[in-house]
């Protein structure tokens, strides 16, 4: 298990990580969340021993992460970067062997992999051919290829089409089914959402919200809903129910923000009873509400796994 | 060292098959082949003898002054004519067997005068005239020439005292040799620094760089890249000196070929004697080229780690390539002057050293001491230099934009 306790790093003056705090099990798939120089890749760099964090400590199974340990992690940075004119096949190759598999291991895993992503006929080309897609196909086998026990991937969906963003989805489904812990940032949040177990919001280099999407979603404090037509009566029952809003969406449905506590139930019969209604439909959170909402007025703040 | 190895090979197979390496070695190669055949080529072009000369003036003067020229196997005489044409053209000389130059040999005032209408006015130096100079004390005193012959030469036996060569010839052999070798030196780690540093900018452009240090030790990347680095400068510097030692003995021959003077074919049999050159100063020259390489190679590679783009590659190669400028200057210092005490306390510095002890090796008998002080100093360095740069290329190489500050590094190295 991966113990990430209070880690802080700072560089110069900044404060790149002031207080991040995360567990991930083996077969977890743990998300990092937060906006751009929020402390994600700092972490995920102290994580694989390239940073030093100031204070604070990571352990995996209960040891500090050395060489040889971090040695055996995978990693996919945000920065993709292969050797332009080493051809496909040999660079997958030569990461597997980097992490310690015997040459004629790494071969052979690399060709299964090149079978796996589905870019088999682009072994024998060099890198600085292939499209950024490809590229990044290429990065994520030379990462997995070692079949590491924990996988830190930095936005790995990121420059992929939706075919592609699925297939690596189901890549980290399958290895997380054998056993692989992963930790993962993205911005594309509905794959995210879709691949993490976990989740953790930081911010300026501290956590603002951290537990699973359940957990995150019981937090919020308000919730939507989503009512047409629009009528006098009926907004004059959600006002009386302490909503805010309406706010109008392409298709003329109406969404309001109610506490969290409200009774749908009663506000439901109250609603038929004032006037036509042809649609009521009470949404759950999704993980993107939860993060706008997180770094909007921090009330997610303190959730805690 | 598993990791070492696996990032040796890769480097090793990655820039051996690279265009650019293929080409440099084989551009050097050819480079040399041209400097030593150019001689060849253009004497063959230009179909001139380099010791031929047509010899005018009154007779009996004309014949023992052709006597004494020969004796010393220094000139071939062509032709002899009682006087020569007015102007004296290329043109004459071909008629007379191609011949270099024309010499009217008069007395004057009872002394010998010489009129010399050359081709190459470098190729008549006084020097080459000193067979002359009985003929020119008996014309002023009239003791004959033959009489005096003995009497211009002092037998003379010398014995070097702790002297690593038998005899001045050897000496001045391993001179040339050594000073050909430094200036291999040299540019060997010139160049193989150079493309250490275009490697770890490449691999920093490329972004390749943060999985690279996220898996393995930054101190043993450095070490598989700047080794693999190294055995392939051996492999160029291997090529470009065979090239040379077998263009060269060959070329000796060719140079000489067809002269009748005997001095000339026992130079060029003396010269083309490679294996005159002792193999200790080749091994030598390895263990003293790999150091000095190390020390340089680890410290390029840390500069390049601080640059963003390939292109900024200049602004800090410049100042790391000044010690291997004084290097230089250092060890052609000492080939001169091998026991003055600049000289031995350069041995002992870092950077400088391997040039310098080597230098002294090569022509004069090192005390054992200085040698292994020398060899710890600098193998103590060569340590010092993979760790500090090691410090300085794990924070290097995830830094883009604004180089840090000296102040900054030097903070890195403290850590």
């Amino acid at each position: 298990m991966l113990v990430v306790d209070h880690i802080q790093r700072s560089f110069g003056s900044l404060a790149a990580v002031s207080d991040v705090s995360f567990t991930c099990g083996r077969g977890d798939v743990f998300g990092l969340l937060g906006p751009n120089g929020a402390g994600k890749t700092t972490t995920m760099r102290m994580i694989l021993g390239i940073y030093e964090p100031d204070a604070g400590s990571i352990t995996w199974d209960g040891r500090p992460i050395g060489l040889k340990i971090r040695r055996t992690f995978g990693y996919l940075p945000e920065e993709r970067g292969l050797y332009g004119k080493m051809k496909v096949g040999e660079q997958i190759a030569y990461f597997g062997r980097l992490h310690g598999l015997r040459d004629d291991v790494a071969r052979r895993r690399t060709v299964e992999w090149l079978k796996r992503l589905e870019i088999e006929h682009l072994a024998g080309r060099a890198c600085s051919e292939l499209s950024k897609g490809n590229q990044q196909k290429v990065q994520l086998a030379g990462a997995l290829l070692h079949e590491p026990p924990l996988l830190v991937l930095d936005e790995p969906f990121s420059g992929l089409d939706p075919v592609n963003a699925e297939m690596t989805l189901e890549c980290i489904r399958m290895l997380a089914a054998r056993g692989t812990a992963f930790v993962l940032s993205s911005h594309q949040m509905w794959q995210i959402e879709h691949a993490c177990r976990e989740f953790c919001i930081i911010d300026c280099g501290r956590v603002r919200a951290r537990g699973s999407l359940a957990e995150l979603r019981r937090a919020l404090p308000t919730r939507t809903v989503r009512v047409s037509p629009d009528s006098s009566p009926v907004r004059a029952v959600f006002t009386a129910h302490g909503a805010t809003g309406p706010t109008v969406d392409a298709e003329g449905e109406l969404a309001y923000e109610l506490p969290a506590g409200t009774d749908f139930g009663v506000l439901l019969r109250e609603v038929v009873a004032a006037g036509p209604v042809d649609a009521f439909e009470r949404q759950e959170p999704s993980l993107s509400d939860i993060y706008v909402h997180a770094l909007g007025n921090g009330v997610a703040r303190g959730v805690r796994l | 060292m598993n990791e070492i190895v696996t990032v040796f090979s890769a480097e090793f197979m990655r820039r051996l098959r690279s265009r650019i390496y293929v080409g440099a070695t084989l551009a050097g190669a050819f480079f040399i082949a041209l400097i030593i055949e150019a001689p060849i080529i253009f004497g063959h072009l230009a179909d001139t003898s380099t010791d031929g000369i047509v010899l005018a003036g009154p007779a009996p003067l004309r014949a023992r002054a052709a006597t004494l020229l020969q004796r010393r196997k220094a000139f071939r005489v062509t032709s002899q004519l009682d006087a020569l044409p007015k102007p004296v053209t290329a043109a004459f000389l071909d008629r007379h067997g191609k011949a270099a130059a024309a010499i009217a040999i008069s007395e004057q005032h009872r002394r010998l005068h010489l009129d010399v209408y050359a081709r190459d006015l470098a190729a008549f130096d006084e020097v080459d005239f000193r067979s002359l100079v009985p003929l020119n004390i008996e014309l002023a005193t009239g003791i004959q020439a033959r009489a005096l012959m003995p009497a211009l030469r002092i037998d003379r036996t010398v014995r070097g005292i702790d002297h690593k060569f038998v005899d001045t010839r050897s000496a001045a052999f391993a001179h040339a040799v050594a000073s050909g070798l430094i200036f291999v030196l040299y540019v060997a780690i010139i160049f193989t620094s150079q493309s250490i540093m275009a490697s770890v900018a490449e691999e920093k452009t490329s972004r390749i760089a943060e999985i690279l240090i996220a898996t393995i030790s930054p101190v043993n990347l450095l070490t598989g890249k700047v080794l693999a680095a190294a055995l392939l400068a051996i492999i160029q510097i291997a090529v470009w000196v065979a090239t040379a030692a077998l263009l060269f003995s060959s070329a000796i021959g060719s140079i000489f070929e067809g002269s009748s003077s005997g001095l000339a074919a026992a130079d060029a049999a003396q010269a083309s004697r490679l294996d005159l050159v002792d193999p200790r100063i080749l091994i030598a020259f390895t263990f003293f080229f790999i150091l000095g390489y190390l020390q340089y190679a680890t410290v390029f590679a840390a500069a390049a780690s601080l640059v963003s783009r390939v292109e900024d590659l200049a602004s800090v190669s410049t100042p790391v390539m000044l010690p291997v400028i004084g290097a230089l200057f250092a060890a052609l210092y000492a080939l001169s002057a091998p026991e003055t005490p600049l000289s031995i306390t350069l041995s002992f510095v870092p950077f400088v050293g391997p040039f310098v002890m080597f230098a002294r090796y090569a022509v004069e008998n090192v005390p054992a001491w200085e040698l292994g002080l020398a060899v710890a100093v600098n193998t103590l360095t060569v340590a010092a230099a993979f760790v500090g740069a090691g410090k300085v290329y794990q924070v290097g190489m995830l830094l883009y934009g604004k180089p840090p500050s000296f102040k900054q590094i030097v903070a890195t190295l403290r850590a």
